[in-house]
């Protein structure tokens, strides 16, 4: 174990790099990349790279990324792949198929907001927008976040309970580009971590195609098994939080991150590094003797509906905050929370921090007085000011 | 039956036109029929019709993974008032079958006794009947009509508009009704088909009533059966869907001519040699070549190689380097074949050994007969010793190549012409003679001079060269534009001449010389004048000039090359020896007095002789691959004659693999391994090979096995549905799941499968 001062960017594409090598007994490491700010300085630091039995296949777009990936990852080598904003969309429709065949790639995903108008910051409406595809999610808060999810989510896609492909969000230049001090394990350590991949549907030597034709029932049958992987993801990450501080000699964060909830009668909710900010807000305001806490969504799925519920049990008033939004409807965020809160919690959403607005303490000090002075919730709010 | 009663607001212009017993509310049907043949439009056009009675219609088509030829449904209700539901139709009162191949039981799902099915088929309603009948029936032969009418095309006959014409007929719609919703789609033009299937269709009644019992409906699929996971599996998991049925067409693995292999006039199996170079090795590849070829060191050297001339590589990096794989695996094989025994083996007298001689020689030494070669020469070898310079083609490369013919047992008999009176005694003391004794006289040139000393034919010089290398000095003149002039003038330079001039009447590109053989000789210094010929030869007691004619080229004459048209215009070339090379004359001068050749074969009378000519003193082609394709064939021809056996038949094909068959794409561009060559600089008084040949088979890798599988997997991994298997060293196509989508046919990058009919 070493401390290395590095991006969050690097910090995932040395995840990745750990974890390929830690494959070099299996099939090894395969990644398909194609650049794209602010992803681009994770896949370059990727092609830096020497880690034996590997390739990293510059692709000509994010499409032939995905697939070098779906390729790889069937054949059974560990796979990696990092994007943003426009350059996910035009991926989207091989992680339809990652997702569908069960294959457990990787991917980094620096949260950009989705042009036009043209804008190369942060916004979570890019991985949003694969919600429902049958990824597992997650989102991170600070660079040691980034390379520990990284490393967990491939130990979690691949275990035979889940078995699915999972995507690590990251607020692009806010967390991509900044550089913060991380312990990284050697070697050694990650090999216990992560044992070869073992893919049980994985090709061999007798070609045989994946994704035929099935009829109704044979695909909701699929359907539910994927949805069942999904709810097993839980107990399984336990465990691997268990393994985790027993390797790394430190934790890895919850699904859920609540932060001074216990008695708190105001929650912020949110999700990335808005999250880190929030907790900030908490300690000054309980200074001023708020009874507030702040609930960081790390995992979006599967939705961790009990962990949220159970952590709200003392809170009346409940801000969300999305760095999104659905159009015509509101914050997604804030649309999940509500259909687990209970009917006499107020719920109020605050769309802040879209295409890359600096979500600064202020702003949320702000909206805890805003959700405090309310009796009722009301429409979405889009905070428009923000720069 | 109910006389559309099911309503009590009576619409009386709605049923003015239309009242039939065989109409009840609210009506469904259910029209089957296969992607292409317009079920859906069928089902359209018949809720139009009922739209113009003003009754309320819904129509809709069940669509799925379907394409040509799958089977497809389509819906239509029929109602007084709005239609609410919106499932398929499971219980159909009519229904409508478009394509008779798609009878079967799951298809009268749901159709309850007295229902109304009516079935396009050119089958005798009669015959139908027999097997229908518990419901009311109709008969068209739609296709029939359509066709007539000529809706679609040729291949695929549209019937949707001509069975909406029976169906009204079947049912009593009004035709006029039909004939506005034929506008209202702008179907209008067909019309009258559907008026001629009103008037054909054969109706039969049922007898019996209505039952108003829903019969069962077979699931699509079972619902029972566990779905298994997607990650518990290594293997293709049939889904319930067999998609065979849908296919029309179904792929097959069929073997092409490759155009080198029809190219070849020796008959090699080009492709064969070089794909058995790459898989199994330069033993196994000269096995095979030598079935066909006796002397493949020698052609693998001289042979014009009309194969590269075929090769369909030629259209994408080059053509392979096909003789000198040829070369290659001669000059690396030391395989002594072993001739098949015949405990009653005949015997053969085979008349000269040049190529011809030897290739059947060869062959019938091969089947266990007897033979003996006769060479007026003191060595075997004919022209291949004496007319091939030893640069281009070494003694003791031919020597091997002789060698293994000999070593078969052959009995030779060198120093010993043949005459006419001779043939009478072969043809007693043999069971079959064969003639290969090649080309006659060489062809002179008709102008004054043309006697002088120092004017020489080609050949003569080339054969004394063989000897001991002639002295030229000066400047040598050589006439003509084939391989002998090619080599006259080549060999002129080893033997001291100061400057080789070649004269061709015709065009560079006309040339019959072997065109690599021609960039050497211009390497070498030899230049080249085109459109010139010689009209004298100036000297007094020896050639000192030449008078040279320009040449223009005229039209085309038969055999597609332009006619020299010998001008006026004319320059005088100095000279010390003329080397002539204008080629030889057929040569049947053996032929017993009083037989004709007929074919190959000698006859007297109306009685055959076993006597057979072969090579270039019949055929005049002038390559040792003709004479070696020819001698060989003549060969076995002439024994199973003499056995009074069928004639030996060749492999045939359907077709040729063309440029357009190769799916480029698949290889990657690799441009020709070229030959190596001894420098230019060492060619003076130097005899030694030039062509080094190639310096391995790696050039074997290059050949796309045109009409050939190669086991590359290239169908198998493209099939959409994974339903393509090794098995053994094949492949199996899963019939019951094959779509016949022709994918794999499609991506074969070699033509090896086609697509046939099912």
């Amino acid at each position: 174990m070493g401390l290395e001062l590095i991006s969050a960017n690097h910090a995932a594409g040395l995840a990745a790099t750990l974890a390929g090598r830690a494959n070099r007994i299996g099939r090894g490491f395969c990644c398909g990349v194609y650049p794209i700010t602010p992803a681009t300085d994770c896949m370059e630091f990727l092609c830096s790279q020497e880690i034996e039995k590997s390739k990293v296949v510059r692709a000509e777009s994010e499409h032939s990324a995905m697939a070098v990936c779906i390729g790889a990852s069937a054949a059974g080598a560990r796979s990696f792949t990092a994007t943003s904003a426009n350059g996910l969309a035009y991926m989207a429709e091989n992680c339809v198929t990652v997702a569908g065949l069960r294959l457990p790639v990787v991917m980094m995903v620096a949260n950009r907001t989705m042009g036009p108008p043209w804008n190369i910051w942060a916004d979570h409406g890019d991985s949003l927008m694969l919600r429902d595809l049958g990824w597992l999610q997650f989102y991170c808060a600070d660079n040691q976040e980034v390379f520990d999810t990284v490393l967990s989510a491939y130990r979690l896609a691949e275990d035979q309970r889940v078995m699915m492909p999972a995507m690590v969000c990251i607020d692009g230049f806010t967390l991509s580009h900044t550089i913060a001090q991380i312990e990284v394990p050697n070697q050694q350590e990650v090999d216990s971590f992560l044992p070869p991949l073992h893919i049980p549907h994985q090709l061999g030597s007798t070609p045989h195609a994946l994704g035929q034709i099935e009829v109704a029932h044979q695909v909701a049958s699929h359907r539910k098994q994927h949805h069942e992987a999904m709810t097993a993801v839980f107990e399984v990450y336990d465990q691997i939080q268990q393994e985790f501080r027993d390797i790394m000699q430190r934790d890895l964060a919850d699904p859920v991150v609540p932060y001074r909830i216990e008695d708190a009668e105001t929650v912020i909710i949110s999700m990335g590094t808005i999250g880190a900010t929030a907790e900030q807000v908490v300690d000054q305001l309980r200074e001023e003797g708020h009874k507030i806490g702040a609930l960081r969504i790390r995992m979006l799925r599967p939705f961790p509906a009990e962990l949220i519920h159970e952590s709200l049990r003392s809170a009346r008033r409940v801000a969300v905050i999305d760095r999104d939004i659905s159009l015509g409807f509101g914050g997604v965020l804030w649309g999940e929370i509500r259909t687990i809160a209970a009917r006499d919690k107020l719920v109020q959403n605050y769309m802040a921090g879209i295409g890359g607005g600096d979500v600064r303490p202020h702003h949320l000090v702000g909206i805890v007085k805003d959700v405090c002075s309310r009796e009722q919730a009301a429409e979405p709010v889009i905070m428009e000011d923000l720069q | 039956m109910n006389k559309l009663n099911t309503h009590q607001n009576s619409e009386e212009t709605a049923e003015s036109g239309f009242i039939s017993r065989n109409i009840s509310l609210p009506l469904e049907i259910r029209v089957h029929g296969r992607g292409g043949q317009g079920g859906v439009t069928c089902a359209k056009l018949i809720a139009a019709t009922y739209a113009q009675l003003d009754f309320h219609v819904q129509t809709f088509g069940d669509y799925g993974a379907e394409r040509t030829g799958a089977p497809i449904r389509a819906f239509t209700r029929i109602d007084r008032n709005t239609i609410k539901n919106r499932n398929k139709v499971y219980w159909p009162d009519h229904l409508l079958v478009l394509d008779k191949g798609l009878l079967g039981p799951s298809l009268l799902d749901g159709v309850s006794e007295g229902a109304s099915l009516l079935i396009n088929s050119s089958e005798t309603p009669a015959s139908l009947r027999k097997h229908y009948p518990q419901y009311r029936l109709a008969v068209v032969d739609a296709t029939g009509i359509a066709r007539k009418y000529g809706i679609g095309t040729s291949a695929v006959v549209i019937i949707n508009t001509t069975i909406v014409g029976a169906y009204a007929a079947f049912t009593g719609l009004p035709l006029e009704a039909v004939r506005r919703a034929f506008e209202f789609f702008n179907f209008g033009d067909d019309f009258e088909a559907a008026q001629a299937a009103s008037e054909a269709v054969a109706i039969f009644d049922y007898s019996g009533k209505r039952s108003a019992k829903k019969t069962e409906v077979t699931p699509k699929s079972s619902p029972d059966t566990e779905v298994l996971p997607l990650t518990s599996h290594l293997k293709d998991i049939p889904t319930a869907l067999k998609t065979g049925a849908w296919s029309t067409q179904t792929p097959i693995y069929q073997e092409y001519a490759a155009p080198c292999s029809i190219a070849c006039p020796a008959g090699n199996d080009v492709v064969g040699f070089i794909q058995m170079l790459k898989e199994k090795g330069v033993t196994a590849a000269a096995e095979l070549l030598l079935q066909t070829q006796p002397l493949p060191a020698v052609c693998g050297r001289v042979c014009p190689a009309p194969c590269m001339h075929a090769c369909n590589r030629e259209y994408y990096d080059g053509p392979v380097n096909i003789r000198s794989l040829e070369r290659w695996i001669a000059d690396n094989d030391e395989t002594k074949p072993v001739p098949m025994e015949d405990p009653k083996p005949l015997s053969f007298a085979v008349i000269g050994s040049g190529p011809a001689g030897l290739s059947a020689a060869y062959y019938l030494a091969m089947q266990g007969q007897q033979v003996s070669l006769l060479e007026k020469e003191g060595s075997l070898g004919g022209v291949l010793r004496t007319g091939i310079p030893e640069y281009r083609l070494p003694e003791q490369i031919l020597d091997r190549d002789i060698d293994r013919i000999v070593g078969l047992g052959v009995e030779t008999i060198c120093s010993s012409p043949v005459s006419k009176e001779d043939i009478t005694r072969l043809l007693k003391d043999y069971d079959g003679v064969i003639v290969c004794k090649g080309l006659g006289l060489a062809f002179s040139l008709e102008a004054t001079g043309s006697n002088l000393p120092g004017v020489q034919q080609g050949l003569d010089f080339l054969q004394e060269n063989k000897q001991s290398v002639a002295q030229l000095s000066g400047n040598v003149l050589v006439i003509g534009g084939g391989n002998t002039a090619i080599d006259c003038a080549r060999s002129a330079l080893r033997s001291g001449a100061s400057s080789v001039k070649l004269i061709y009447r015709r065009s560079r590109a006309e040339m019959p010389a072997i065109s690599e053989e021609i960039e050497e000789a211009i390497r070498e210094g030899v230049q080249i004048l085109t459109q010139r010929q010689p009209v004298a030869f100036i000297g007094d007691d020896r050639i000192r000039g030449v008078l040279l004619a320009e040449v223009d080229l005229g039209p085309e004459d038969e055999d597609g090359r332009r006619k020299p048209l010998v001008t006026e215009r004319t320059v005088e070339l100095d000279c010390d020896t003329v080397l002539l090379a204008l080629g030889q004359e057929k040569d049947l001068d053996l032929v017993p007095a009083g037989a004709k050749i007929k074919g190959n074969q000698a006859w007297d009378k109306d009685s055959p002789l076993h006597l057979w000519f072969a090579g270039d003193c019949l055929t005049g082609d002038g390559t040792v691959a003709h004479a070696i394709g020819n001698g060989r064939r003549t060969a076995l021809a002439a024994l199973a004659t003499c056995r009074g056996e069928e004639q030996p038949s060749e492999k045939s094909f359907k077709s040729t693999v063309a440029p357009a068959h190769i799916r480029f794409s698949h290889f990657p561009v690799i441009p020709p391994h070229q030959d190596r060559h001894r420098p230019s600089t060492s060619w003076h008084n130097n005899f030694e090979e030039v062509n080094q040949g190639l310096p391995g088979p790696g050039e074997a890798e290059r050949c796309f096995s045109c009409g050939r599988c190669t086991h590359c997997d290239t169908c198998l991994v493209y099939c959409p549905d994974g339903i393509i298997f090794r098995e053994g060293k094949d492949y199996r196509i899963d019939q019951e799941y094959c779509k016949g989508c022709g994918i794999c046919v499609a991506e074969c990058p070699r033509r090896a499968m086609e697509m046939i009919d099912k």
